[in-house]
């Protein structure tokens, strides 16, 4: 923790000024713990009350039901399905944004002439919002009238068939997460030294084992954190689920963080959707502590 | 390792802001102040009354005042209340002006308005969609049109009594329709004349009757897009003269449980509906009001069903490449005899304890209901005019020469009857998430339809029990 400087006489050794000089340190603190309280704690803890009543139409917590709330969830088929659902979903999406980011940052990693316009093309998606890219992907998905069927000569109704549908949604957000993904790749890129790749070359090393052997090390710290940023991104998709399939066909896109907006806000239960909500919160939370343990063996910085 | 601890706290950080999203909303603590409120207006009520006739009879001066009208009518509807709204605000000779604020889909306005209000900074006037009436009834927010109909000595009867029926509750007009609509069948007309179809389907077996002979002689894709819709639902159990709910589909009172199971209305929606699809006539083209209309309009599918406000927005789709024909709403069975209910949006007064803006909301609401205005927003939006008087209006008639596909939309309401007007239900939303969600389950997992209904009926029914235990 930060000291406050000594630049008052160091001889007085009063009680205030030492008080005050204890005091000093938390003051700094105050305007970011006032942020964190108002639109983190407060809220976090209200959840929880709130996910141990039943709530009326405005929301307020009208009847005590103590862990009623999640022994609903427990013994419900959807919410079973809304993380089973929510498990592939992620598992593409981080997968699939992983892997386009890294292809295309390797593929930019040299210099040739309109490299820009490739890197400003595989960054674009980030600046694309999740909401009016679904609204494009409705249209091109669409069975009759998109360009999709078009192109690969099929008749497949994409976001209204349960097979597909999750798959759609999914390779979709991947693609939307992938730009950023491509800029940490790039900056991790350009930080392995350029010489060991040499080194590699007088050794007879070929383009594979170069990459598998040197690239691939060099960018685990960044591939770290970009898998632990992702995974929690994915988790968090909705705009993608509202526009383009609701949740449905049944439920078969139903991610858990749309199925907790449709609780608290479509049948107004805050009380389920509060207790969704805390589910939610642990398991990102046991997942996110699990890929702290596994850092210690996988990366080298 | 300090650097570990400070990683973990970031992600743990991330994490919980996933969790915050959500409890911000509950707020409480303005339930007091409402029912203050309601108080109020009661009193309010009762002065006018008895002050009645006389312009200033809502006890309130309109002069001058600035209201806020919020309301849910995106692209070409909502540039038509645009026009409508400074037409007022260059008109009215009070000098009110009104702000008009586009609130985002029903949904959502009708949800901003519950954050609003829990705030107290709502709107003055709000635009809530048909399944919003219980809500808002219910909600203690509002001045029931009706008052403010009666300090004006203004004339009800002006309004269609088959609209009309769908907001009175209690003989009391709780708010003012504005854009209705009801849902009608629009049909391919060269596709049916190749196939050779002089009559127009009334009924779903009649449409898989007339299904194999449009696809073979009259070219057609498909021969209905038929989108998974509650309203939908709704509709084809209006069709057979049923109740969707118990206590006069929710009209005498609150509606304890769904009907529809009952009096297995349900069921034949469903069979029908299931063999239609069976039989490939049908095929899933997904889910909201919506979903069919592209298929219609590329030309594809030979019907649709689809809201009448659609209509302006088909004809410029389809942009003369067929001719577009409308029909009534098909019945389940040939010899149902139920009409059909509207859908669409009213206008609410809400209680804002201010008499003046009270008066100038209403010069307001008057002036959208007039003849002239609902002529204009007719023939803009498709949604019919809830004035008769409109009907007399040049626009009107213009308009109805020109498109007589108009004229199918009114002639079905008028062979309606009140007692077809709907039913209210507080969970209508979420009543008709469920409904689709098992519609999609029976369409592409081979539910049976007996299956699909009884689960429908335990899923809402749960939902009422629970709403009316907390909202008394």
């Amino acid at each position: 923790m930060m000291q406050s400087p000594k630049s008052h006489k160091t001889q007085e050794k009063g009680l205030l000024s030492s008080c005050l000089k204890k005091a000093g340190p938390y003051a700094y603190v105050v305007p970011a713990m006032t942020i964190f309280a108002v639109f983190l704690f407060y809220p976090f803890f209200k959840t929880i009350y709130l996910s141990l009543f039943k709530t009326n139409k405005m929301g307020e917590a009208k009847l005590f039901y103590g862990l009623g709330n999640y022994k609903d969830l427990l013994t419900s088929q959807s919410f079973y399905n809304s993380l089973a659902v929510t498990f592939f979903f992620v598992v593409i999406v981080v997968a699939g944004s992983m892997f386009i980011g890294l292809l295309a940052a390797v593929l930019c990693n040299r210099a040739f002439p309109g490299i820009r316009i490739f890197s400003t093309c595989y960054a674009l998606p980030m600046a694309i919002a999740s909401s009016s890219a679904a609204m494009i992907f409705k249209i091109m998905l669409h069975p009759s009238i998109g360009i999709v069927n078009k192109l690969l000569g099929l008749n497949i109704n994409w976001i209204s068939d349960p097979k597909y549908a999750l798959v759609c949604v999914a390779l979709l957000t991947a693609w939307l997460n992938s730009g950023i993904n491509f800029l940490y790749f790039s900056a991790g890129l350009s930080n392995i030294d350029e010489s060991i790749y040499e080194r590699a070359s007088v050794d007879g090393a070929n383009g594979w084992q170069k990459f598998w052997s040197l690239t691939l090390p060099g960018l685990s710290p960044i591939m770290f954190y970009t898998l632990v940023v992702n995974i929690i991104q994915a988790f968090q998709a909705f705009g993608q689920v509202k526009v383009l399939t609701q949740g449905g066909p049944g439920e078969s896109t139903n991610l858990i963080v749309y199925s907790i907006y449709r609780d608290a806000f479509f049948n107004y239960r805050f009380g389920s959707a509060a207790a969704q909500s805390v589910l939610l919160f642990a398991m990102i939370m046991a997942l996110t502590l699990v890929m702290f343990r596994i850092e210690k063996k996988g990366v080298s910085y | 390792m300090k650097k570990q601890t400070i990683a973990l706290m970031t992600a743990a950080a991330m994490a919980a802001g996933s969790l915050a999203g959500c409890g911000s909303t509950g707020n409480s603590g303005a339930a007091p102040q409402n029912t203050a409120g309601s108080a109020d207006t009661t009193a309010a009520g009762t002065n006018a009354e008895q002050a009645a006739p006389g312009t200033e009879a809502a006890n309130g001066n309109a002069e001058g005042q600035t209201i806020t009208f919020w309301h849910s009518m995106g692209g070409v509807n909502g540039e038509a209340i645009d026009y409508l709204v400074n037409k007022f605000n260059t008109e009215n000779t009070l000098g009110i002006q009104v702000e008009a604020q586009y609130q985002g889909s029903y949904d959502d306005a009708i949800n901003k308005l519950r954050s609003a209000q829990i705030g107290n900074m709502g709107a003055d006037l709000v635009q809530i969609y048909d399944i919003g009436t219980r809500f808002m009834i219910d909600s203690g927010w509002v001045i029931p049109m009706q008052e403010l109909i009666d300090a004006d000595s203004w004339d009800v009867g002006q309004v269609e009594p088959n609209i009309a029926a769908y907001y009175t509750v209690g003989d009391k007009l709780y708010s003012m329709p504005f854009n209705s609509s009801t849902p009608i069948l629009y049909y391919n007309k060269d596709m049916f004349e190749k196939a050779g179809i002089t009559e127009v389907p009334d009924s779903l077996p009649a449409i898989a009757e007339a299904g194999d002979a449009l696809l073979e002689k009259g070219g057609a894709g498909e021969v209905i897009s038929l989108a998974i819709y509650g309203w939908f639902f709704e509709q084809f159990t209006c069709k057979q003269g049923q109740n969707y709910v118990d206590n006069g589909n929710g009209r005498e009172e609150a509606a304890t449980a769904v009907d529809f199971d009952q009096n297995g209305a349900g069921l034949k929606t469903l069979t029908a509906w299931k063999a239609l699809a069976d039989a490939g006539y049908a095929p899933n083209v997904g889910r909201g009001g919506d979903a069919g209309l592209a298929d219609f309009s590329s030309g594809k599918s030979a019907m649709t069903l689809g809201s009448t406000a659609s209509l302006k927005q088909i004809l410029n789709d389809v942009n003369g490449k067929f001719e577009v024909g409308t029909a009534y709403f098909p019945k389940v069975s040939p010899d149902d005899k139920g009409g059909v209910s509207i859908g669409g949006g009213s206008l609410w007064a809400l209680n804002n304890e201010n008499p003046d803006k009270e008066k100038a909301v209403w010069e307001f609401v008057k002036f959208l209901v007039s003849a002239e205005s609902q002529a204009y927003w007719n023939a803009q939006t498709g949604y019919f005019p809830v004035t008769t008087a409109a009907h007399e209006e040049p626009v009107f008639k213009e308009n109805i020469e020109k498109y007589p596909q108009f004229m199918t939309a009114i002639d079905q309401l008028h062979d309606s009857t009140p007692e077809s007007a709907g039913a209210l239900l507080s969970v209508c939303p979420e009543a008709r998430q469920i409904v689709e969600t098992e519609i999609e389950n029976m369409l592409n997992g081979g539910q049976t339809p007996e299956d699909s209904v009884k689960k429908i009926a335990e899923s809402i029914n749960r939902s009422i029990e629970d709403y009316n235990l907390l909202n008394e």
